[in-house]
């Protein structure tokens, strides 16, 4: 029995008798730690490792798991700058998806890269293959519906996250207006967008006009009296611009007097 | 033991220490370093963010805080420890009616306090950068906004420095505790990185075990689990801050604060058990 | 009987040494007690366990066996060193707080009454000489200050027993006289002292006992007379003979049966001549400077 009082097999009796005492910590503290850690989880978005393990090394991927994944990204989003400034789309598209993976949290990534792929990245393609002018028409549209589609692709990742951000609906409203020239589908993207809660309220007012452009005159119609009356009476609602295209609509439509559109005589809140 | 006795002393050491702490020079140039990056975030105006501009330097301002707060809590920790052992000030102390209990109490509150020190000086700094930034976006960008309201949640970001501090706890305590067996400086500060290191990322190892068959490897890794806390519970700064994120819980912030007492208590006790046959 | 300051029984204590655990004695089975009221030292080379031993008796160490009581309770207790004052080798203190803000510390960390520490600070800064430099920062402290202070803190709850171990280390031979007479001073208010020391000259003069540690074992132990005294041999200290009546002194003594040993000229310990010389220069530079001043 003497080599039980052996001084190493007393250490180790020790550190084993630590080791337990904090199994035993660890479990009585599961009660406060389980409830908090899944609240705390349910907050953090998923990371697929996968997906990054080979453009950061193994030694970010350890900064990124232990907590330093949004300043990580924060980083990459600089260097995709940098990217961006020198024209380099391969390397673009890789990084804005990089970001986002890492930091899906901020929209500002999202529409940022998605604005990036859309609305740049088509003109080095184009000054690639000789300029707007040497560049056939059929081949500018064909450039500008395959990165619209990927820029749509990020901004869909992108609703996953924020479905009810009006800014991703109303990015890709203004993709589908500004360089697709698509007026159907860009009034459909802003009317989501309008009815999202975060919605600017200017984003009813485009959607009415669009429909207008594409001779709805009826529709435009019967969306801008709704408009004005969800809206709220402030200075900033521009409730005025829109009882006059509702008066102009009334005009064209030929709506009888009495059927017209009586506005309440609410008083304005500033 | 009389307790109020007990508290003083605690007290009174806690004082000293903090006192000796807030005079080195490591804490000073740390503090320095930390508020110079902190302050150094506004160099993302540069890049015309927008309103992105804000999580970028509450991004750095926390990752500063994490990054910063982790290295001075283990090495003031170890420093206040070691300079009352390597100049014999514990053996006038503990020669003195003072439980080594107490002692080690003291050190830990001190090197706590300390901590407090520097997690307010950089949210204050934060919050500073981040009000005025904030005020000169919503001047340029008041008309883009929809609303006119804080960009900011200002409270998350003391929220945020809180939990910190009490993971820095759990990093003093138990840094205490390696310490209170080690012969070393560079020992105590080598395991107790690695120690964080494991904290930190305990979690994956707890998110494996889930997915694993019943055998020797699951009881290891469930043992892993348990052993060490998990300092992932404490991050939670990627919720705060933002209007658009939902804020954690009342329920879950005391639950995360009562979990790092809990740890910082429980380290504090275990260094006890090894500082009790340590000679002085 | 009156209890004992210290009684020692039967002490021992092995060091755990390498990962083997080979075991190191520092101390065997010592034996000792220090009474109330005495001047105790504690003497013995370097490695000898004469630290231990205070360390033991301050209950910073456990001992292997045996066992160990101030004032009749386990040293291991913290209530035993309510009545314990110790000042360590060479001490070293918060250098950014004034001698007296550190006695102060030290006084509240003992729990001496609110009410009372102001006083109990000014007596043990008194007692010590150092009322002139109690607000300066101790890290401007020579080290024979820092020793003072240090013996100051270690007085100032007002301990029955105060232990200084190598209390006269590294201090000059003037600091180490004040520091004796601050011992005696001590001794006249009724405490035990128990000092440890290498420097046998300094404490020859000043314990009443002493006891030899050599490897950990006690070698001997009784009043400093008994030790030192050569029991069959007296010395007679004659001026003025000459030659013929230093012959007749040593025929008598012959013729009384004694046998005259050795013969030689009693000399002061450098300690004490260098002390007088001191002191007397000291005097005459203060005269002369009261007298410049008067002028």
């Amino acid at each position: 029995m003497k080599f039980l009082l052996h001084p190493l097999l007393i250490r180790l009796s020790r550190i084993v008798s630590i080791l337990l005492l904090l199994v035993l910590l660890g479990l009585l503290a599961r009660p406060i730690e389980a409830p908090a850690w899944k609240a705390v989880k349910a907050g953090q978005s998923e990371m697929n490792l996968e997906a990054f393990e080979g453009a950061l090394g193994q030694g970010l991927i350890i900064g990124v798991l232990g907590g330093f994944r949004a300043i990580l990204a924060d980083f990459l989003w600089i260097r995709t700058n940098i990217i961006w400034e020198r024209k380099d789309r391969a390397k673009l598209d890789s990084m804005v998806r990089l970001v986002t993976t890492l930091d899906p949290r901020p929209d500002f990534f999202w529409i940022n890269g998605s604005r990036m792929i859309a609305y740049d990245v088509p003109n080095w393609r184009i000054r690639e293959e000789g300029g707007y002018s040497d560049v056939s028409e059929e081949r500018q549209q064909a450039i500008d519906l395959e990165q619209s589609a990927q820029a749509f692709d990020l901004i869909d990742q992108a609703l996953n996250f924020h479905p009810n951000n009006a800014r991703l609906y109303l990015e890709k409203a203004q993709i589908y207006l500004n360089r697709l020239k698509d007026d159907a589908n860009a009034a459909k993207w802003f009317l989501k967008a309008s009815q999202q809660e975060d919605a600017p309220y200017f984003v009813g007012r485009i959607h009415a006009e669009l429909l207008r452009k594409q001779g709805l005159d009826a529709e435009a119609y019967d969306f801008l009296k709704n408009l004005h009356i969800e809206l709220p009476n402030t200075p900033s609602a521009q409730k005025g611009i829109i009882l006059e295209r509702i008066v102009d609509l009334e005009k064209t439509l030929e709506i009888p007097p009495r059927e017209r559109f009586m506005p309440s005589k609410e008083p304005l809140v500033k | 033991m009389n307790i109020t006795d007990s508290f003083t002393r605690i007290r009174l050491i806690a004082g000293t220490t903090f006192l000796e702490a807030v005079r080195q020079k490591f804490f000073n140039s740390l503090l320095l370093i930390s508020i110079a990056l902190v302050a150094s975030s506004t160099f993302f105006q540069q890049f015309d963010f927008g309103t992105g501009e804000l999580k970028f330097i509450t991004d750095f301002g926390f990752g500063a805080l994490f990054f910063f707060g982790s290295i001075l809590s283990i090495t003031a920790t170890t420093q206040l420890f070691f300079n009352e052992m390597e100049n014999r000030t514990a053996l006038t102390m503990l020669a003195k009616p003072v439980y080594k209990l107490e002692f080690l109490a003291g050190k830990f509150l001190g090197a706590h306090l300390l901590m407090l020190c520097f997690t307010l000086v950089i949210t204050l700094v934060l919050s500073g950068i981040l009000y005025w930034r904030e005020m000169v976006l919503l001047e340029r960008l008041g008309n883009e906004l929809t609303s006119n309201v804080s960009l900011i949640r200002y409270g998350d970001v003391f929220l945020f420095g809180f939990l910190q501090w009490m993971k820095f706890g759990i990093i003093a305590a138990f840094t205490l505790f390696v310490a209170s067996f080690s012969n070393t400086n560079l020992y105590t500060i080598v395991v107790s990185f690695f120690m964080l290191i494991i904290c930190q990322l305990q979690y994956i190892v707890r998110d494996t075990y889930s997915g694993m068959e019943a055998g020797w490897e699951r009881i290891l890794v469930l043992g892993l689990g348990l052993i060490f806390p998990n300092f992932q519970l404490f991050n939670i700064g990627d919720q705060l801050v933002f209007d658009v994120e939902k804020a954690p819980a009342v329920s879950t912030v005391l639950q995360i604060t009562g979990y790092g007492a809990v740890y910082s208590i429980a380290f504090v006790l275990l260094a006890q058990v090894n500082f009790r046959r340590r000679e002085i | 009987m009156a209890t004992p300051a210290i009684c020692i029984q039967n002490l021992t204590k092995d060091f755990a040494v390498g990962m083997r655990g080979m075991k190191l004695r520092a101390v065997e089975d010592l034996c000792l007690e220090v009474g109330d009221n005495e001047i105790f030292g504690l003497l013995g080379p370097n490695g000898s366990g004469k630290s231990t031993t205070i360390k033991i008796i301050l209950g910073l160490l456990e001992a292997s066996t045996g066992n160990c009581e101030i004032y009749g309770k386990p040293s291991k207790l913290v209530d035993a060193r309510r009545s314990v004052g110790f000042l360590p080798e060479a001490p070293y203190f918060y250098r950014y707080l004034t001698g007296r803000e550190l006695v102060r510390y030290y006084a509240r960390i003992c729990m001496v009454a609110r009410a009372e520490i102001d006083a109990a600070v000014d007596s043990v800064i008194k007692l010590v000489g150092m009322t002139e430099a109690a607000d300066r920062r101790v890290g401007t402290y020579s080290k024979g200050m820092l020793q003072r202070i240090g013996l100051a803190q270690s007085l100032v709850h007002d301990p029955q027993l105060v232990i200084l171990d190598e209390p006269t280390a590294g201090v000059d031979p003037l600091g180490s006289a004040a520091i004796a007479e601050i011992v005696r001073e001590l001794k006249r208010r009724g405490k035990t002292i128990l000092l440890s020391s290498h420097l046998l000259a300094q404490i020859e003069g000043l314990c009443d006992r002493v006891a030899i540690l050599h490897r950990g074992k006690l070698v001997r132990e009784g009043l400093v007379d008994d030790l030192v005294q050569e029991k069959d041999a007296e010395s007679l200290v004659v001026q003025g003979l000459n030659d013929e009546g230093r012959a007749a002194v040593e025929a008598e003594i012959k013729a009384q049966g004694g046998r005259l040993a050795r013969v030689e000229r009693p000399r002061l310990s450098l300690d004490a001549y260098f002390l007088k010389e001191v002191h007397q220069r000291e005097i005459e530079h203060v005269t002369q400077q009261e007298g410049g001043e008067e002028l």
